[in-house]
């Protein structure tokens, strides 16, 4: 027992040391209170409407997916007045052409529906970039472009929110619309989430009540085995 | 309730025709087995189960998944759509996936652990040398089919693994070249490495499959090895049906809450089974700041990154195989178990931590700290095997009891 202490308490030296070695990238995100509840997701959608849909598109989600979906669970009267003239099956997508947006901001705006998934941090990059905007202490990159969290600090999108010498008023609003729109962004990365976390709940409950039962049966088998 | 059924007149109407019945009684029931195997000795039976769970879920991914690579607007691609489609529209699809993807980080984890119990215990001593063998041909195959598999959502980490993998093969002398466009089909990674790595990744687990019945067959020829490593007296000796069909599926009960807690509350393993990187669509122009293979290749990957030559990184990689292979021949000491065996218990624990410093080095971008470290490790990890054949010379054993 000690010995195999000792053997432990040998691996932790080797190892630890591994952790601090790697070189550390970028600052640290703001924590963000992600939730993925019916009333934060209808008004991350409606930020992402009125604000990130000029620019970005959901290409993985449809008008549609915004009625079926429970986690969301808008009415058809609802849904009709977000899309406008676009058929029900269509994609959400941005009215700009990716020309204007080469020739306003030189690159296409990224596609969200995986944002929340594909970058370090998650929903709480979103939120470190929407509420990241400073000015450059340096003065190079023009106020709008510069954000503490974006690598290399120089960013395309311009301030969506207005997070740049805002109100101190304003501040708890601003936080909660870049808290609602990465709540729901993290949910359009991975729509069945919800689901997912609640039929797991039961698997893991069914799981561990079998096992215990398949323990209590190889005890009974073994019973009549010295060993 | 088995016996009656195997005893039926309808069982023997087979049996007769066919030896099925036959093979079930000597294979899954009547299977002589030593009565002190410990839970180690149940990753055979979770990595089999593992195996069947990649097929089946594997098989309904095709189904819907599209292996192409031609643009469908926006810098995505057809194949990462399909991808998508199957984690937002397809029924239970997402489940379906992450079983896929935690499954195969889980096939690792198990035959790493399978594979370090044989070398701890001996299993692969005289008379099981190439049933230990079959065992490295089989990780290897293993490896081929994750690279192979990785490809197909076409992200980014799908598009520049493969990439830098394949780039591996053009170092060969005088038919490297070839022999990269061959893989590729073409002069880089796109649409045509797509479709044939969809193809290979389909039949690499059918040919796995056969390896894998063929090294349980063999191991029901010489019976399996046991902690103690001296070979069992009649007494001890117990039927596979009940005692370890039993065993083995509370191993399983175990092995699957932990794979369920993977799979529905952190189906991505922390980045490390589905990396974040590969959410986005694999783009051409844009590499990623940090390429690293998911974390089951890593060890052999840092084996490679810590050569400085490319050449010498390939046959310092293959090397690393090869030593697995010989494993069997390099230790010459007459016992078997590391219980027995302080210097080799001594050298086979460092060995473990060195695969495991290299899989963390090869993990993590390039920092001259880390190359130091794991180039270290990486002597470590040959020097094992070259210290082997010399060990037996000097090692005091200890004594060996009579039977198990």
């Amino acid at each position: 027992m000690k010995q195999t202490m000792l053997r432990l308490a040998l691996l932790f030296c080797v190892l630890t040391p591994l952790g601090v070695l790697h070189a550390e990238e970028g600052p640290t995100l703001k924590k963000v209170n992600i939730s993925l509840d019916q009333t934060t997701l209808r008004k991350g959608l409606n930020v992402f409407t009125d604000v990130c849909m000029g620019c970005h598109s959901l290409r993985y989600m449809t008008w549609r997916d915004l009625m079926t979906y429970p986690e969301i669970g808008l009415s058809r009267q609802d849904v009709d007045d977000l899309r406008g003239d676009a058929p029900l099956s269509a994609r959400m997508l941005t009215e700009l052409s990716a020309k204007d947006a080469m020739d306003s901001y030189g690159i296409v705006p990224p596609d969200l529906s995986l944002i929340a998934r594909a970058r370090k941090g998650h929903g709480a990059y979103i939120y470190s970039i929407l509420t990241g905007f400073e000015h450059d202490p340096k003065g190079r990159v023009p106020d709008g472009n510069y954000n503490v969290y974006f690598p290399g600090h120089r960013i395309a999108m311009s301030d969506p929110l207005g997070w740049l010498d805002h109100d101190s008023e304003d501040e708890a609003d601003l936080k909660a619309q870049a808290q609602d729109v990465a709540s729901f962004l993290t949910f359009v990365g991975e729509p069945h989430q919800v689901e997912r976390l609640a039929i797991g709940k039961w698997v893991m409950i069914f799981l561990v009540l079998m096992t215990f039962v398949l323990w209590l049966l190889k005890r009974a088998v073994w019973q009549d085995v010295e060993h | 309730m088995i016996d009656k059924m195997l005893d039926s007149k309808v069982a023997g109407w087979v049996d007769d025709r066919t030896h099925l019945i036959r093979y079930i009684r000597f294979h899954l029931i009547d299977y002589p087995t030593p009565k002190n195997l410990n839970y180690w000795y149940a990753f055979g039976s979770i990595a089999l189960l593992i195996l069947v769970l990649q097929i089946v879920t594997g098989v309904f991914l095709a189904m819907d998944y599209k292996p192409s690579a031609i643009l469908s607007g926006g810098g995505f691609s057809v194949a990462f759509d399909s991808v998508e489609r199957i984690m937002r529209d397809v029924n239970d699809g997402w489940l379906i996936r992450y079983m896929h993807a935690v499954g195969a980080s889980a096939f690792f984890f198990v035959i790493y652990l399978h594979m370090a119990r044989g070398m701890y215990y001996g299993s692969y001593k005289k008379p099981r040398e190439f049933l230990w063998m079959m065992g490295v041909f089989i990780l290897i195959f293993m490896q081929a089919i994750v690279f192979f598999g990785y490809l197909l959502p076409w992200g980014q980490m799908s598009f520049w693994g493969a990439t830098v993998i394949t780039n591996i093969i053009g170092a060969i002398p005088f038919v490297g070249d070839w022999l990269l466009q061959l893989v590729r089909g073409g002069f880089s990674v796109g649409d045509p490495t797509l479709n044939r790595f969809f193809a290979l990744h389909f039949l690499f687990p059918v040919l796995l499959g056969i390896v894998v019945l063929w090294h349980v067959m063999a191991l029901h020829v010489v019976h399996s090895n046991n902690p103690v490593g001296v070979e069992a007296s009649e007494k001890n000796i117990i039927p596979f049906h009940p005692y370890y069909t039993v065993k083995d599926l509370f191993g399983i009960g175990v092995f699957l809450i932990i794979f369920c807690w993977f799979v529905f509350y952190h189906p991505t393993g922390f980045g490390l089974m589905i990396e974040t990187d590969n959410f986005n669509p694999a783009n051409s122009m844009r590499t990623p700041a940090d390429i690293s293979p998911v974390w089951y290749l890593t060890p052999w990957y840092e084996i490679l990154r810590s050569v400085p030559n490319k050449l010498l990184g390939i046959a310092g990689m293959a090397l690393a195989y090869v030593c697995l292979f010989l494993l069997p021949w390099l230790d010459r000491s007459p016992v078997r178990s590391a219980r027995y065996r302080p210097v080799y218990r001594s050298l086979l624990l460092i060995f473990f931590v060195s695969i495991v410093v290299l899989g963390y080095c090869g993990h993590h971008p390039v920092t001259p700290m880390l190359t130091v470290v794991g180039r270290t490790a990486s002597v470590i990890y040959f020097s094992f095997f070259v210290l082997l054949p010399f060990i037996h010379k000097f090692e005091k054993t200890k004594p060996l009891p009579e039977d198990i």
